[in-house]
């Protein structure tokens, strides 16, 4: 696996620790030690993944990924310090897919990288035919969602991910551990939150209202399942 | 609260015995006094009555020397007296001679007046001076008067009635008696008026004591007055403000204590991240290094770990120091929640899940890590000896207990192992930090549960998990989140 990938950390011995654990791995890493810098990378070159330290100098690694987002779906893993639910919320609010509690081990690391990079390759290659759910039309070959009468929804990788998977398994419950698996890659436990703040996401952008969710249900002590 | 009406009682007591004493007093005082005066009054009238007619109406009525009762009863002098209201008895007796016994009396009631009278008055009268005597005569108080005529005539007992002395001093004594009771009563209402004056601040200040009591350290004992109680009140107030003022401080100091452990918790971070992930790379080539530092190597990645274990914990307590944390709460199935923790955790430690599944309101996040680091704990002090998990409902509660076959706790330390830093048996450093049981107390109080330890027939600790099975109504609802 040669994929390319940037890495934004201020500290310069995590930065560099982290560098070569990945390149062991064998990826190819371009680093930057602060926000505007990563930027400016990320700019001048085409990469496979973002890893972003949130507390950057400069600028702050949730602007950083905000502004991403405005033209890329690449995936970003944070790298948190505090795993308060407040910064994973933040974080995954500012646009990432994923994130990584500081202190890391880099195996731990590089499974993160590994799932995400792979999740892009099986959702480019889904060449399934066309979902509903409720006003809702997916198409998960040109990764794609609109809503009846209102024109196309913007989702991320993420969102929607898990809206395909929650389509697909319409009236079938389906629980945050299982949601992990196939959507974040986790085969051991994880942080049922990601599961919990991407669906609040999703809801917000595809729910007419989302303090009551019509499309996908929350099932008390089970999971979730999309409507029928 | 006893003690208000103690002085109620007691102050009213005082006051009533006081008037009662006062009224009583003067006013045996003044009957004696008015009776007294009365008298002596009636009897200088009575006397110089007496003197007035023995010298100036009887010599007017020319009574011969010797007269007999018809030569009385014809000078018409019994019927003057007694128009005045004076009956009138005539002894002539001591005169001698055939004509001249006997008495002569205006009235029946004075039948056997003379006998009666105390010995010394007739006699004293017999001598020329004017005598008198108090008496009872028909029922009436009377005063009897006697006296001799000039020129050694008859002796006349003027006899007056003196009831009415009788009469006003008893009513003196009905007025005095409606007076001491018009006293009392005032007595008892200025007794309360007074008790409400002096209890009302100390009411007052019992509140406040209360309220200092119940936490409120702001509390204070209005000083209202300048007198023994206002000294008090504002001595009290002094007090108070030491003691808030000191606990102020006591709290102060662990806030920076807490404040200062989550600073350098969160500094060290860095550089732990950076350890961490050095050592993770290292640990796998440790085979590879030259034999001198290999064990060196193995030790410094162990220790790292052990560091960022230490580090971790602390920011997770600094977390709840901070009032940090919120509960999010779910429906939780105890059993396979256990059986979840156990089979990722502790494989070789027994479960047996209950028979039907308790299912109860918590956050499974925190479950998780309770549980965890009850399995830990149970790891690290019974090593390869037998672990067993528990899950029982105990009246309204759900209890997921860890036994295990380790040294045991003695019963006087058991409730010091979930104390932060505590390790009961120092020279068993162990891998720990001892932050472990703290960190699972604070989970559980923070669902409303709490932690407790006991020994076991045998040898070993036991740790359970008493959680309510409403969890959500043991909680303030502001604290929840329910996904």
């Amino acid at each position: 696996m040669d994929a390319r990938i940037l890495l934004v950390e201020d500290d310069p011995s995590i930065r560099e620790v982290t560098a070569i654990g990945l390149a062991n791995a064998g990826f190819t890493v371009d680093t930057a030690d602060d926000g505007r810098a990563g930027l400016d990378r990320f700019g001048a070159a085409t990469y496979d993944l973002v890893l972003l330290d949130i507390m950057l100098p400069r600028v702050d690694g949730l602007e950083v990924a905000r502004e991403i987002r405005r033209t890329s779906i690449v995936p970003i893993v944070m790298l948190t310090a505090r795993t308060d639910t407040i910064d994973v919320v933040v974080g995954l609010e500012a646009g990432a897919d994923d994130y990584v509690k500081k202190p890391f081990e880099v195996p731990e690391l590089i499974a993160r990288v590994r799932a995400a990079l792979r999740r892009v390759a099986r959702s480019d290659g889904d060449a399934t035919s066309s979902l509903r759910l409720g006003p809702l039309s997916i198409d998960p070959a040109g990764r794609t969602v609109a809503r009846d009468g209102d024109g196309e929804i913007a989702l991320t990788r993420t969102e929607f991910d898990l809206l395909v998977d929650l389509a697909r398994h319409a009236g079938q419950v389906l629980s945050r551990e299982s949601l992990l698996d196939r959507i974040w890659g986790y085969d051991y436990l994880g942080d049922s939150r990601l599961v919990d703040v991407a669906v609040g996401r999703l809801r917000a952008k595809v729910e007419a209202d989302p303090a009551v969710p019509e499309l996908i249900l929350t099932v008390r002590g089970a999971g979730y399942k999309a409507v029928k | 609260m006893h003690w208000p009406r103690g002085v109620r009682a007691r102050l009213a007591g005082a006051l009533v015995l006081l008037v009662a004493v006062t009224a009583v007093g003067l006013g045996l005082a003044a009957t004696l006094f008015v009776d007294a005066r009365l008298h002596a009054q009636a009897l200088a009238d009575a006397r110089d009555q007496a003197a007035f007619d023995l010298t100036v109406i009887v010599p007017g009525r020319q009574l011969p020397a010797h007269p007999t009762p018809d030569d009385i009863d014809r000078s018409g002098l019994l019927v003057t007296f007694q128009q005045r209201g004076v009956e009138t008895l005539v002894d002539l007796t001591g005169l001698g001679g055939p004509a001249g016994s006997g008495v002569v009396q205006s009235s029946d009631a004075l039948d056997g007046l003379l006998e009666r009278l105390p010995a010394d008055v007739p006699a004293r009268v017999g001598r020329g001076e004017l005598a008198y005597a108090w008496l009872d005569i028909r029922g009436t108080r009377s005063l009897v008067v006697g006296g001799l005529a000039p020129g050694g005539g008859p002796a006349f007992y003027f006899v007056r009635d003196v009831g009415a002395i009788e009469v006003a001093v008893d009513q003196l004594r009905t007025a005095l008696a409606i007076g001491a009771l018009v006293a009392l009563v005032i007595a008892l209402l200025t007794a309360r008026v007074v008790a409400r004056g002096i209890l009302a601040p100390i009411e007052e200040a019992g509140e406040t004591a209360e309220r200092i009591e119940r936490g409120d350290l702001q509390a204070r004992v209005p000083v209202t007055s300048h007198d023994e109680f206002g000294s008090w009140a504002d001595r009290f107030n002094r007090m108070a403000d030491t003691l808030s003022e000191t606990i102020r401080r006591l709290e102060n100091a662990q806030h920076q204590n807490r404040r200062f452990v989550a600073d350098v918790s969160h500094e060290l971070r860095t550089p732990l991240t950076a350890l961490v992930a050095e050592a993770s790379i290292v640990r796998g080539d440790v085979g590879k290094l030259p034999p001198e530092s290999r064990r060196a190597a193995q030790m410094l990645v162990d220790d790292v770990n052990r560091l960022r274990d230490l580090v971790e914990e602390l920011m997770e307590l600094s977390r709840f120091d901070a009032d940090a944390e919120e509960v999010a709460l779910d429906r939780v199935d105890i059993g396979r929640l256990v059986e979840t923790v156990r089979a990722a955790r502790s494989p070789k430690a027994t479960f047996s899940p209950p028979a039907t599944p308790i299912v109860i309101d918590a956050d499974p996040r925190r479950l998780e890590r309770i549980l965890g680091n009850f399995l830990d704990n149970a790891k690290e002090h019974a090593g390869d000896k037998s672990v067993e998990i528990e899950v029982v409902e105990r009246d309204d509660d759900v209890v997921v207990a860890v036994s295990d076959r380790g040294p045991g706790v003695p019963a006087d330390r058991l409730e010091m192992i979930f104390d932060r830093f505590t390790k009961v048996d120092p020279s068993r450093s162990g891998g720990s930090s001892g932050l472990g049981l703290a960190i699972a107390a604070e989970h559980a109080a923070l669902m409303g549960g709490y932690l407790q330890a006991m020994g076991r027939d045998g040898g070993g600790l036991r740790i359970e998990l008493v959680m309510p099975k409403d969890v959500a109504g043991s909680l303030r609802s502001g604290d929840v989140t329910v996904t």
